[in-house]
């Protein structure tokens, strides 16, 4: 960890206090929640990296899919993305959010959660161990520094596709789009 | 000349704009807008010039004397300025409504009423002019008919009482002093003892405090000013409270004077004290009542009742800055009361309901009435840089110096009290979600903003600067006696630290900049409707989000076991003995010939066996 | 006159802003050590000041952004009222009656902000807050009152002189009023068993569940200097603070044991807190005011 390094704290601070203080929101998708606790409490501690759950998408700056995604619960994650404030990014966890996982043929579930809200990055695992939940958390830091995390510019820029995606699969949604698409019938 | 000028022109211009009214409804308008603003004008014309005209009436052998000093026009400008500003703002409130003649005329009429209470130089005509405030103020009470005449009839039952002792009171002064003048008196005052100066106090503390709300006999209050029509709550909260507090001064600092007033009493108790101690019991009980209601303008009652409290605890202590303190919080009193009464209307003539439980959200749809209850609101409680803070301050300083704990601490807590009320009122009519019926209406007319916004201004100005009328009441502290203070414009100083709106005033301004600038180190920031809340997820319904009803729950929950009204209680089972008293005796009236006969023989047969048994003997 | 507006004014509001900054972080270091994990470094509010203004806030109106500076100024300038270790900006204007009206701006300022947010996890949230606040009022008031008629002044320079050499407010008939004080801090500082207002289990944090970027920074600063006023209000009443080491350590000293508190306790609930407040220190601060009379 460069946290110590003043130099790199004068240069870019914006880039370097996004890195090293990440709020979780603390939203319980799945099965993955299990693996949550753990990461927090005293045995693999992650506040020592900064990493903290907070209690309103409106604090947040990580939004953390964890586990399988049914419909009723992607209503839920769509809305909390559209909450929080940008910059922001979204991992996945497990399995499901990439390809559908365990539950490839179920009736209820998704298969691509990146169709649906931008994905920053994906972490493999049914479900990753605490373990593998730091170390995604230092590859995010890495695509932070590249420049590469910019899920939520992607989300601004193509919203016309993912309302489209929203839409297809939620029917008409209740709530106004985040962005105008340019579109006369919303 | 002047004073019986302007007494004339007010009746008579109330007279006339009654008739005006049965021409047409805007000539009736113009005549009452233009009567109040003359009387305004000649009010401020006559100022510094104290002086007193007799007359007499031969045939009677009475005088009739009129005097202006620094107390009087202290008033008199409070009530002119406040009937003017209310009459504006009636002028697109109370369209629409049946009887308006009379209601213009009333409203005239009153505030001359009062103006006559204050320029009255002899007890006569000072308690002539006080039972036509009464009735006159009840007759426009029960205006609205319903539960407003019930509210009514207590309170002028309740007023009766109070004049019959102070009725009393006169007599006896009539009797002892052989004339009613008050200078005459105030001057002789040495002849009598103590005793009987005590027993006259007593008598016009009943009359008085019935009208200034003082705690035992407070109960009329919330039910009359809930249920009067809206503009004229404001004026019965703002200066018809005030004229016990004129009276209370008259006898005690005017007639009585101060050196007598403050020695009263044995040696542990001094009357004085008991005042205040009664009117640190109106701070706190019913600045907690105030918190538990449910009816804006209840809620605005019982808080009226509170700040007199205040006023009564300033003056009653008897030091100067104490005075100074007391009468300087009912000037601002009546300013920011009336303000506050006056945007609750404005907002119960565009929603039609007064109900805090079911308003909400209209921060958006009405700014000025924000601003209006925001200022008031922040006067009431004692924000720094409105004029509620200078003379809360003023007399926190004076309860220090005169080492009375205690009161101290019922005044910091009444502070409290205020807080929370004062955020009700603000959260639960302005801030948060905005129900769907309600997303219309439209924003206030001009003859409502424009009250507003004077009141407003007043406020934030006599908060900033507040050397402008504490000088004037410095000087009337000097005539009644009180020592003399060193005021400038911005602030007071005493001997143990001094009170300098310049330093706070800047500091805040300085501050607000700063945080500003901070502020925009960060980005730009998003907009977003008032529905998109967090609500974990899920999409919230608009008209089902906002806690308003029992608000501070877990708080009732505790205080509300001390907080029964019991004087009310106690009142209305007096009441219900006397009825079913009359009730008992009503059945020997029963219109049967035969009973009557019987009473008439039994009564004969009585005296008859009385006198013979007796010579008997 | 320049070296007033430097020195008196600049040097309290700055270290102000530095220390709670600093004390939050050591608050969250010491909490983990007690939970045998790590923690953060003692600079993160720091790291997680520039993140909040990096990131784009949502506004829902005017009020909104408005409350929020009412809040800081209210509090910057009862900092200025507060001497900073021999230091006082505004030592004449009132003393200590201006402090107990300037104490209410911030969660004034709080409550009409957050009141704006229309959201009813907000309005509960300020609802508990102003209770509980009047739950340590109480307590608080007669504290203030027993100090300023035993040393009969209200000015603070005053006070903290008459408590050279060790003739601290805590060793002289005071004692009672002191220890009351010191029951009532939790409460004051947001601290458990206390914490009800800002409960992020329960109602997402109440009274700032709608704050974004900015406006979540602003708040941070709030906290910050919420925690240093009523630290050096502490210190200065009741423990004579001296030049600038004594009273820094006298902060930290008084701050840890807060925080050994705050990692025991269990959180009250709103009505228990305030029957324990209006109980126990109401009555030990009652007592406090009638040992001075007896004094006196």
């Amino acid at each position: 960890m460069d946290r110590n390094k003043i130099s790199k704290w004068l240069k870019e601070p914006g880039k370097m206090s996004q890195k090293y203080s990440l709020s979780v929101v603390y939203f319980c998708t799945g099965c993955g929640i299990i693996e949550i606790p753990p990461v927090i409490t005293a045995r693999w501690d992650a506040e020592r990296f900064g990493v903290i759950p907070v209690a309103s998408a409106r604090h947040a700056n990580l939004f953390m899919v964890t586990g399988y995604v049914s419909l009723k619960t992607l209503k839920a994650i769509i809305r909390t993305y559209e909450q929080m404030p940008e910059p922001k990014y979204v991992v996945g966890f497990g399995s499901c959010p990439i390809n559908g996982g365990m539950y490839w043929d179920s009736y209820n579930t998704i298969k691509h959660l990146d169709k649906y809200i931008p994905v920053d990055g994906w972490i493999a695992g049914c479900m990753p161990r605490p373990e593998a939940i730091i170390i995604g958390v230092t590859h995010l830091w890495t695509l932070i520094d590249k420049g590469m995390a910019k899920g939520y510019v992607k989300y601004r820029k193509k919203y016309k596709y993912f309302r489209q995606n929203q839409e297809k699969l939620l029917g008409k949604l209740p709530w106004q789009p985040a962005f105008s698409t340019g579109d006369n019938n919303e | 000349m002047t004073l019986q000028l302007i007494l004339l022109i007010g009746f008579g211009g109330a007279v006339l704009t009654y008739f005006a009214g049965k021409i047409s409804s805007k000539l009736r308008e113009i005549f009452a807008v233009m009567i109040s603003l003359i009387l305004v004008g000649m009010i401020i014309s006559i100022y510094g010039k104290y002086s007193q005209e007799i007359l007499t009436l031969g045939f009677l052998d009475f005088r009739i004397i009129f005097t202006l000093n620094r107390l009087s026009w202290l008033f008199a400008i409070i009530v002119s300025s406040l009937t003017f500003v209310t009459i504006v703002f009636s002028l697109s409130y109370m369209k629409g409504k049946e009887n308006l003649n009379f209601y213009y005329m009333m409203m005239i009429f009153i505030s001359v009423s009062m103006l006559g209470i204050v320029f009255s130089g002899t007890l006569l005509l000072f308690y002539i002019f006080w039972e036509i405030m009464s009735w006159s103020t009840f007759l426009l009470i029960s205006y609205n008919k319903g539960k407003a005449l019930s509210a009514g009839l207590k309170y002028v039952i309740m007023s009766i009482i109070g004049s019959t002792a102070m009725l009393i009171a006169i007599v006896s002064i009539y009797i002892k002093f052989g004339t009613l003048d008050i200078s005459a008196i105030s001057q002789n005052i040495n002849i009598v003892s103590f005793n009987y100066i005590t027993y006259i106090l007593a008598l016009f503390f009943i009359g008085f405090g019935v009208k200034a709300a003082v705690v035992p006999l407070h109960t009329w209050l919330p039910d009359a000013h809930s249920e009067a029509p809206s503009p004229f709550s404001a004026i019965l909260s703002g200066i018809l409270i005030k004229m016990g507090i004129y009276g209370f001064i008259l006898i005690m600092y005017i007639i009585i004077g101060i050196k007598i007033s403050l020695v009263l009493g044995t040696e542990w108790i001094k009357f004085h004290y008991v005042l205040a101690w009664l009117g640190a019991i109106s701070i706190l009980i019913p600045s907690f009542i105030a918190i538990l209601q449910n009816d804006a303008k209840r809620l605005l009652a019982w808080s009226s009742i509170g700040q007199i409290g205040y006023i009564i605890v300033g003056i009653s202590i008897g030091t100067g800055l104490g005075f100074i303190g007391g009468t300087f919080h009912l000037f601002n009193h009546a300013i920011f009361k009336a303000l506050l009464f006056l945007c609750i209307a404005s907002v119960e003539y565009q929603t039609r309901t007064r109900n805090l439980n079911q308003l909400g959200g209209l921060i958006k749809k009405m700014p000025i009435t924000f601003t209006g209850v925001l200022i008031g609101g922040f006067g009431l409680i004692g924000i720094p840089l409105t004029n509620g803070f200078v003379s809360k301050w003023l007399i926190y300083k004076s309860l220090f110096d005169s080492n009375q704990y205690f009161l101290l601490f019922f005044s910091l807590i009444g502070t409290w009290a205020a807080i929370f009320y004062g955020y009700k009122i603000i959260h639960n009519i302005f801030l948060g979600q905005l129900p769907e019926k309600y997303k219309d209406i439209k924003k206030e007319p001009l003859s409502m903003k424009i009250p507003i916004i004077i009141l407003s201004f007043t406020v934030l100005l006599f908060g900033i600067f507040p050397g402008l009328i504490l000088k004037y009441i410095n000087n009337l502290g000097v005539s009644i006696g009180f020592q003399k203070f060193n005021v400038s414009i911005m602030g007071i100083s005493t001997e143990t630290g001094m009170l300098n709106m310049l330093n706070i005033a800047f500091a805040l301004f300085i501050a607000i900049i700063l945080v500003y600038l901070i502020f925009k180190i960060g980005k730009k920031k998003v907009k977003i409707n008032q529905y998109d809340n967090y609500g974990a997820g899920s999409y919230i319904p608009v008209d089902k989000y906002h806690y308003t009803t029992k608000y501070y729950d877990p708080l009732y929950r505790v205080i509300r076991p001390f907080l029964t009204d019991y004087f009310d209680k106690f009142y209305s089972w007096i009441a219900n003995c006397v009825k079913s008293i009359s009730d008992t005796i009503r059945k020997i009236y029963c219109g049967d010939l035969n009973y009557y006969v019987i009473y008439i023989l039994g009564f004969l047969a009585t005296i008859i066996v009385l006198k013979i048994g007796s010579k008997l003997w | 006159m320049v070296r007033i507006i430097l020195l008196d004014v600049i040097v309290p509001v700055l270290s102000a802003f530095i220390i709670g900054l600093l004390f939050l972080g050591i608050f969250r270091k010491v909490v983990a050590r007690i939970h045998w994990r790590y923690g953060p470094p003692v600079l993160q509010p720091f790291i997680d000041l520039i993140k909040f203004f990096g990131q784009k806030g949502f506004s829902h109106g005017f009020i909104f952004d408005t409350g929020i500076f009412l809040s800081i100024a209210g509090s910057i300038v009862t900092i200025l009222f507060i001497p900073f270790a021999g230091l006082c900006a505004l030592k004449g204007s009132g003393g200590l009656l201006v402090l107990l009206y300037l104490l209410i701006i911030a969660p004034l300022g709080m409550a009409l902000s957050a009141g704006e947010s229309a959201n009813p996890n907000a309005s509960i949230g300020i609802s508990r807050k102003l209770i509980l606040s009047i739950g340590y009022e109480v307590p608080f008031v007669l504290i203030i009152l027993s100090l300023m008629f035993y040393y009969k002044t209200i000015s603070f320079v005053e006070i903290i002189d008459a408590q050279k050499n060790f003739h601290w407010a805590l060793f002289s008939p005071l004692f009672l009023s002191g220890i009351s004080y010191f029951l009532i801090l939790p409460a004051m500082l947001g601290l458990r068993p206390f914490d009800v207002a800002s409960a992020p289990q329960e109602i997402s944090s109440g009274g700032i569940v709608e704050y974004g970027g900015q406006y979540l920074a602003l708040f941070h600063i709030e906290h910050a200097l919420h925690l240093y006023i009523y630290l050096s209000l502490f210190v200065n009443l009741f423990l004579g603070g001296g030049n600038i080491f004594v009273f820094l350590i006298k902060m930290f000293v008084v701050f840890i044991i807060g925080i050994f508190i705050h990692s025991v306790f269990p959180r009250l609930r709103i009505d228990q807190a305030i029957k324990y407040l209006w109980r126990y220190p109401t009555l030990l601060a009652l007592l406090g005011i009638i040992l001075i009379l007896i004094f006196k």
